[in-house]
């Protein structure tokens, strides 16, 4: 739009160094009043980085930033929030114990601590208004879902009236609808005097709000330019897009569901995958007698008031994979949740291999067999690569670990060379990579994937998809909960979408793709 | 809404102050005695309590400023003939300005390492007073002027209380509220807010310091005789840590309800000084295991429709 005259932001030569780790690298950016900037690159690229040596929080080994032409590289973080610059964190950081008001009240009052109570209010009721948390006003932040307090994220930073805004993976999680509310809301925030920086792996939000966009690879600016540009880059594909550019692409029909995961290097032979996988996997139980594996009927759960799930039915047998779809809020959470014993059903039956376990606490779930990957990863951030995958083995002899570690070391290659770095120091990718490792390292006999390709790049849920691929080929029995619809029904061999607490949809993936009412499920439930 | 609450309170606060203030013409020697150890262990516990519930800050160099307020009333009182009241003034200042000489260092601690160093700190001070001859050694001071009545000494401490709970009000019932527990709860995401968490934690630390060293200079003045054991002594740190975990961590009433329950306790268990400790401590573990939100926090919880009129009052 205005992209002459002098940046609101400037910043020349950054570098960002941990160690001999070089995160960011000579980077230089430009930012413009009235413009939005898209910030795209593979997880571990350094793009969160940028935003918190931008923002204040990491301070720079190297180089300057210019606020409106007045140095700012030396400033806390403090200071330049008070200038103008508002961010968002990736994983969100509201403060727990205060109400969804008191958050912003935080924001109005350290930047005007004199401003009338009338106006701050009338200001905050806008602020919720526009972020859709209006009927949140008075809750506790603890009390708010992920995607909520990634909206409260956005509207904390807006009340500080930031000049500078950057969005830190807001957009992660949502579906179709509710991107579309997010770009109106992003736009919206857009005035000529603002500048927007957007860090995304939501492709749809860059490409319809950014005007130009950066990619980063290793810490260095790998490509700049007019988004269109960008994105049809050889180059941002091979690092970034992946197989995901394609179907960006394509998506316009939204019809291209065929199982065309690539063969990749593991899936050369079956039965050689099985004998490598195979310490992980837990041999099929005889004594049974033909029950099904995992047995739901007339489930039903709740949090507290609010009834989640309203009666669900499911069988599982060994070696099925089922995906489960929906829109946020519809349950799906609730349902991995209640199968793994971290919440008990209010009523209905819930069995495995015919033994009925409602109500039995997790550890027992999961002595049983079921293993939960859960939403957000939930890495032990004091413990070692290894010693997180370790930790869900404590039972097995010690040859046994270490089977099954060379086997999830045989499976994500990556873990092996971090075994002994920080769970949490690894990028998004890699630590999903440690969370679905960890799941497997109890030798499950069901494992529950919660949205594992959540804030990834397309090519590493690629990498992941190719991994669940690879387990199924196993024989492995799995539970897909996911919000990439295609993804999922490429690997499912059943799948099922839960609308309102019960399923609204069941059937063979083909089916389901085809099907007009998922569409519409996914657009209606949202609003 | 905020402000209403707290004009009431200040309402409460004034006329709870009004009528102690006739204490002396109807409560017995014994009664008065009892209602200073309170008001002391009052102020003591509300300026630990904005600390540690509010700010995060948990500190176990209560008996570092106790101490430095009981010596500078002292020496003052002693060398110089200084009034009680510029003596009192005299320590809040001393509190303060200590507190703000050491924040540099003990602000770069954060969670449990602050509260070592705080612990370090009150430890330092009173081998530096057991060390140096010209602050009396360890064989402590005298104060060489007849100390006031208790009468008068009660009045002192009821003023103190109150300006404890006044500056306490302010905070709890203020915007600042809001920024303290900010910083209190996630200190970079509240400087992202454009919250100055420094400034912030340093503004309790010296409000509390401040507080806490007029109490020690009152409590010292009534004893008459100091020594650095006694003053500088962990006790104090200790006491009013159980009592604001019993009365309730981060809860206006909490450091109320928690020196009421720690002076009564004391007493009727005043004849049994080995069962007083073993005794405090069940409690304590109990009060942890089945109410972590402390006595205050466990009745808000049984009757949740008046927890709001609760607290204001």
């Amino acid at each position: 739009m205005n992209a002459s005259g002098a940046p609101l932001l400037e910043a020349s030569g950054l570098v960002k160094r941990y160690g001999g780790l070089v995160a960011i690298n000579e980077v230089d950016l430009e930012l413009h009043p009235g413009t939005i900037t898209g910030v795209i690159g593979p997880n571990g690229a350094g793009k969160s980085t940028l935003i918190g040596l931008i923002g204040g929080a990491i301070p720079a080994t190297q180089g300057s930033i210019r606020l409106n032409g007045r140095d700012i590289s030396r400033l806390a973080a403090s200071e330049r929030a008070r200038a103008g610059i508002g961010r968002t964190y990736q994983i969100p950081r509201p403060f727990l114990d205060m109400t969804v008001e008191e958050n912003l009240e935080v924001a109005q009052y350290s930047i005007a601590p004199f401003i009338n109570a009338t106006l701050a209010r009338e200001e905050r009721d806008a602020l919720l208004a526009r972020t859709g948390l209006s009927d949140a006003a008075r809750l506790p932040a603890r009390a708010l879902p992920l995607l909520r307090r990634k909206r409260l994220e956005v509207a904390r930073a807006l009340a500080l009236k930031p000049r500078i805004v950057l969005l830190d993976e807001v957009g992660a999680g949502l579906v179709d609808s509710e991107i579309t509310e997010l770009i109106t809301l992003i736009r919206s925030v857009a005035d000529p005097n603002t500048a927007i920086v957007i860090v995304e792996h939501v492709l749809r939000v860059v490409r319809e709000c950014c005007s130009r966009s950066i990619v980063l690879n290793f810490g260095t600016k790998l490509i700049e330019g007019p988004t269109a540009e960008v994105f049809a880059n050889d180059e941002v594909a091979a690092v970034y897009l992946g197989t995901g550019g394609d179907r960006e692409l394509g998506a316009a029909s939204g019809t291209s569901t065929e199982a065309e995961a690539e063969a990749s290097v593991h899936l050369e032979s079956p039965a050689a995958e099985r004998r490598v996988m195979s310490p992980l996997i837990a041999t099929r139980s005889e004594s049974s007698g033909g029950a099904p594996l995992l047995e739901l009927k007339g489930i039903c759960a709740s949090y507290g008031q609010a009834r989640v799930l309203k009666g669900i039915d499911l069988t599982i047998r060994e070696g099925e994979a089922i995906a489960i779809l929906g829109a946020n809020g519809a349950g799906k959470t609730t349902l991995a949740r209640t199968i793994s014993g971290a919440i008990a059903p209010t009523s209905g039956v819930l069995r495995i291999a015919g033994e009925d376990v409602a109500g039995q606490p997790p550890h027992r779930i999961a002595e049983l067999g079921i293993a939960h990957c859960m939403e957000g990863r939930r890495i032990f951030p004091t413990l070692s690569v290894k010693e997180n995958l370790l930790i869900a083995a404590r039972n097995a002899s010690a040859s046994a670990c270490q089977e099954r570690l060379d086997s999830v070391y045989d499976l994500f290659p990556v873990l092996a060379e971090r075994k002994d770095h920080s769970g949490t120091s690894m990028s998004g990718g890699q630590q999903q990579m440690l969370a679905i490792g960890r799941a497997l390292m109890a030798r499950p006999r069901l494992v529950i994937f919660d949205e594992i390709s959540l804030g990834l790049a397309p090519v590493v849920m690629d990498k992941l998809y190719e991994a669940l691929m690879v387990l199924k080929q196993a024989g492995m029995t799995l539970i897909v909960i996911e919000q990439d619809v295609d993804r999922a029904l490429a690997l499912a061999d059943h799948a099922y979408v839960l609308e309102h607490g019960v399923f609204g949809l069941s059937g063979k993936p083909r089916e389901i793709a085809a099907d007009p009412r998922l569409r519409h499920i996914y657009i209606g439930t949202a609003d | 809404m905020k402000t209403s609450s707290g004009l009431a309170e200040v309402g409460v606060l004034l006329a709870a102050f009004v009528l102690l203030w006739f204490a002396p013409s109807f409560a017995g020697d014994y009664g008065l005695q009892i209602a200073f150890r309170v008001l002391i262990y009052l102020t003591l516990a509300e300026s630990w309590n904005l600390l540690a519930g509010s700010t995060g800050l948990v500190s176990l160099g209560t008996s570092c400023f106790v101490g430095l307020g009981a010596y500078v009333a002292f020496g003052l009182m002693n060398a110089f003939d200084v009034p009680l009241p510029l003596g009192l003034a005299c320590c809040a200042v001393a509190g303060g300005a200590l507190a703000a000489l050491v924040s540099p260092a003990l602000f770069r601690l954060r969670g449990l390492y602050f509260t070592v160093g705080t612990l370090a700190l009150a430890e330092l001070l009173r081998l530096i007073m057991v060390n140096v001859s010209a602050f009396g050694g360890a064989s402590g001071i005298f104060l060489q002027k007849d100390p006031p009545p208790l009468p008068v000494l009660f009045h002192y401490a009821l003023v103190v209380a109150l300006i404890a709970s006044l500056a306490i009000t302010a905070c709890a019932r203020s915007r600042i509220s809001v920024i303290l527990r900010a910083v209190r709860d996630d200190e970079d995401a509240a400087a992202q807010m454009g919250v100055r968490p420094y400034r912030t934690k340093l503004g309790a630390f010296i409000l509390s310091s401040a507080l806490v060293a007029i109490a020690g200079g009152v409590q010292a003045t009534k004893l008459g005789a100091i020594e650095p054991y006694g003053m500088f002594g962990l006790q104090w740190s200790i006491d009013v840590l159980s009592m604001v975990i019993i009365g309730g961590v981060g809860l206006r009433l909490g450091p109320l309800v928690g020196a009421l329950f720690v002076v009564a306790l004391g007493e009727a268990l005043a004849d049994y000084p080995e069962a007083h400790v073993a005794i405090a401590g069940v409690i304590l573990i109990v009060l942890i295991r089945f109410a972590p939100r402390g006595v205050v926090g466990f009745v808000e919880n049984l009757a949740p429709f008046t927890q709001k009129k609760r607290v204001a009052a």
